[in-house]
């Protein structure tokens, strides 16, 4: 479903991304781990528009889109959950879920998708009339991949959604997104620094460090490799 | 249907204050001439709310757009007066003239400035009215430094009687219905597609992108309609009232100042805050001006001081908040 192939990209003058490649299969959890400062942030950002690309192509259902703007891939049905939590607190949950719906593609299926959503976070739907602002930290993530959802995509890219949860939660993120996987049919894409809960999760993975993929393979494999989680996922 | 009705209400607020100021200007004597003033602040404030309210961009060169428009106004009538039989239409030829203007120079600005984010906007903004008066100085474009002065050709075409009727009244009733229009578009837009997503922006830009909004594009489309507004008024309400034009005076900053005060005193965003803003602060200007002569120019840092202590949303932000829910809300936008 998506392919990337040697793609480099970087802020100003610094480089960050040396031509990592990888390959997204449809309908899998595709997992790219690794430590802080790889550059798996980047890589997203680079395969979904918001950081240009240098050089290097992004393909995603066959067609080469390495440079169309993000609202285009947004379009064709690419959602990306970014890092921290891109909320409008002075608006209610369901204001907040309902903006996701934005694209005409999307507001036709807004009703579905919002029951979708209600079903993935029963936690939301109680608290649909309160301001997003006014949300604990994991139901503000909840929100945040919610109003993902609402865009109707295909793949969907999460960008450290445990980042700041409580274990509970974290338990609950991931449980999401096998639901996410099994129940709507969706590809995942996630970056993570949880490695464990993150192989758990993951149908195949990719190991960045250092703007590069040194690492790739099933859940097994990695696990097996001593080499693999001393170097790079320190477990 | 009824709920394509109900969605203008706000607009009824906005046009009874707009009809109270036009009744107390004509019917009290000595009035109309704060009257015009206040229009002149409230059409301003309405016109940048556009931009700076609906995007939370804030242009430090807005007023240029103001300028050209003066300049749109002040070409059409002194280089077009030869022409026989265009009587009272140079003035359609101005407006037009005068939004083309406009226009062009916020999608030359707005090209280049627009990809820049929030703060560093507000920088490359900051030099293009000075720039361009330069422009027009050291260039001696549109006569340079000289100006522009048509007081001859105005009265030539429509007679001394109409030109002195056109200063010191039709320009303002131009004003009052631009403020009016600028008002209606902020509306239409905020009940639109258009007003998701400049909300979407304004609150948070990365949020916007991911949904899939073309950022840019409503960025532009705000600038462009706020700048033409800009236009208009600067055609009116400058070129119609006073028949000259000299660079140092239409392209001064400080209308541009003038212009954020009121869209944040009177609540960024909001529907009814650029007319509160205006009134509040023209009324409180022309006073100064009177009792303590010289000093009008002081009461910007205490306002601004206020906005930021008491009602950082504004008076009608604030008000919107309080009335959220109840039947009054409705009409509080």
């Amino acid at each position: 479903m998506l392919q990337v192939r040697d793609l480099e990209s970087g802020y100003g003058p610094m480089q960050v991304l040396w031509k990592p490649g990888l390959e997204v299969k449809a309908g899998t959890v595709t997992s790219l781990l690794g430590p802080n400062g790889a550059g798996k942030s980047t890589l997203l950002g680079t395969v979904f528009g918001s950081v240009p690309p240098w050089g290097g192509t992004v393909v995603y259902e066959g067609k080469e889109i390495t440079r169309e703007p993000t609202h285009k891939k947004v379009q064709l049905g690419m959602a990306l959950v970014p890092e921290g939590k891109h909320l409008f607190p002075n608006m209610t949950v369901e204001e907040n879920l309902y903006m996701g719906a934005y694209l005409k593609r999307a507001e036709a299926h807004r009703e579905e998708s919002l029951e979708q959503v209600y079903e993935l976070f029963p936690r939301l739907k109680e608290r649909r009339r309160q301001m997003a602002g006014l949300l604990s930290g994991g139901e503000q993530q909840m929100v945040t991949v919610g109003r993902s959802l609402m865009t109707k995509p295909k793949l969907i890219m999460l960008d450290e959604p445990s980042q700041g949860l409580a274990p509970l939660l974290v338990e609950l993120m991931f449980e999401t997104i096998r639901k996410m996987k099994d129940d709507i049919g969706l590809t995942i894409l996630l970056v993570e620094q949880n490695a464990d809960a993150s192989l758990e999760a993951a149908d195949y993975v990719y190991v960045m460090h250092e703007g590069t993929i040194k690492a790739e393979g099933t859940p097994d494999q990695i696990k097996a490799s001593d080499d693999i989680r001393e170097a790079f996922l320190g477990m | 249907m009824k709920n394509q009705v109900t969605k203008y209400y706000p607009m009824l607020p906005v046009l009874a204050a707009y009809a109270a100021l036009f009744l107390i200007g004509r019917n009290m004597s000595g009035m109309w001439q704060l009257v015009a003033m206040l229009l002149f602040y409230c059409a301003l404030g309405q016109a940048f709310n556009i931009f700076l309210g609906m995007t939370g961009y804030v242009d430090f060169g807005y007023v240029a757009f103001m300028g050209v428009g003066t300049y749109g106004m002040a070409l059409a009538i002194s280089r077009l007066a030869h022409i026989e039989g265009l009587g009272a239409g140079i003035i359609v030829i101005g407006f037009v003239l005068a939004v083309l203007m406009s226009t062009m120079l916020s999608i030359a600005v707005g090209a280049v400035a627009l990809r820049l984010r929030g703060a560093y906007f507000a920088i490359a903004t900051i030099g293009v009215n000075e720039g361009f008066r330069f422009l027009i100085e050291g260039a001696r474009i549109w006569n340079g430094s000289e100006g522009i002065i048509f007081t001859a050709q105005l009265n030539q075409i429509l007679g001394r009687e109409a030109a002195s009727a056109l200063a010191t009244f039709w320009a303002d009733l131009f004003v009052l219905i631009i403020a009016v229009a600028a008002a209606l578009v902020t509306l239409i837009y905020m009940r639109s597609k258009i007003g998701y997503a400049l909300t979407a922006l304004r609150e948070d830009e990365d949020a916007a992108k991911v949904m899939g909004i073309n950022v840019t594009k409503f960025k532009i489309i705000a600038f462009i309609t706020s700048a033409s507004f800009a236009g208009l008024v600067g055609a009116s309400s400058w070129a119609l009232k006073t028949p000259y034009v000299f660079p140092p005076e239409v392209f001064e900053i400080h209308y541009t100042i003038e212009a954020i005060i009121i869209v944040l005193l009177g609540g960024a965003g909001t529907l009814l805050g650029p007319l509160v803003g205006g009134l509040i602060y023209g009324i409180s200007k022309y006073y100064l001006s009177i009792f303590i002569p010289g000093f009008q120019l002081l009461i910007f840092a205490p306002i601004i001081i206020v906005i930021i202590v008491v009602f950082p949303e504004g008076v009608v932000g604030m008000l919107k908040a309080k009335t959220r829910n109840t039947a009054a809300g409705r009409f509080i936008v």
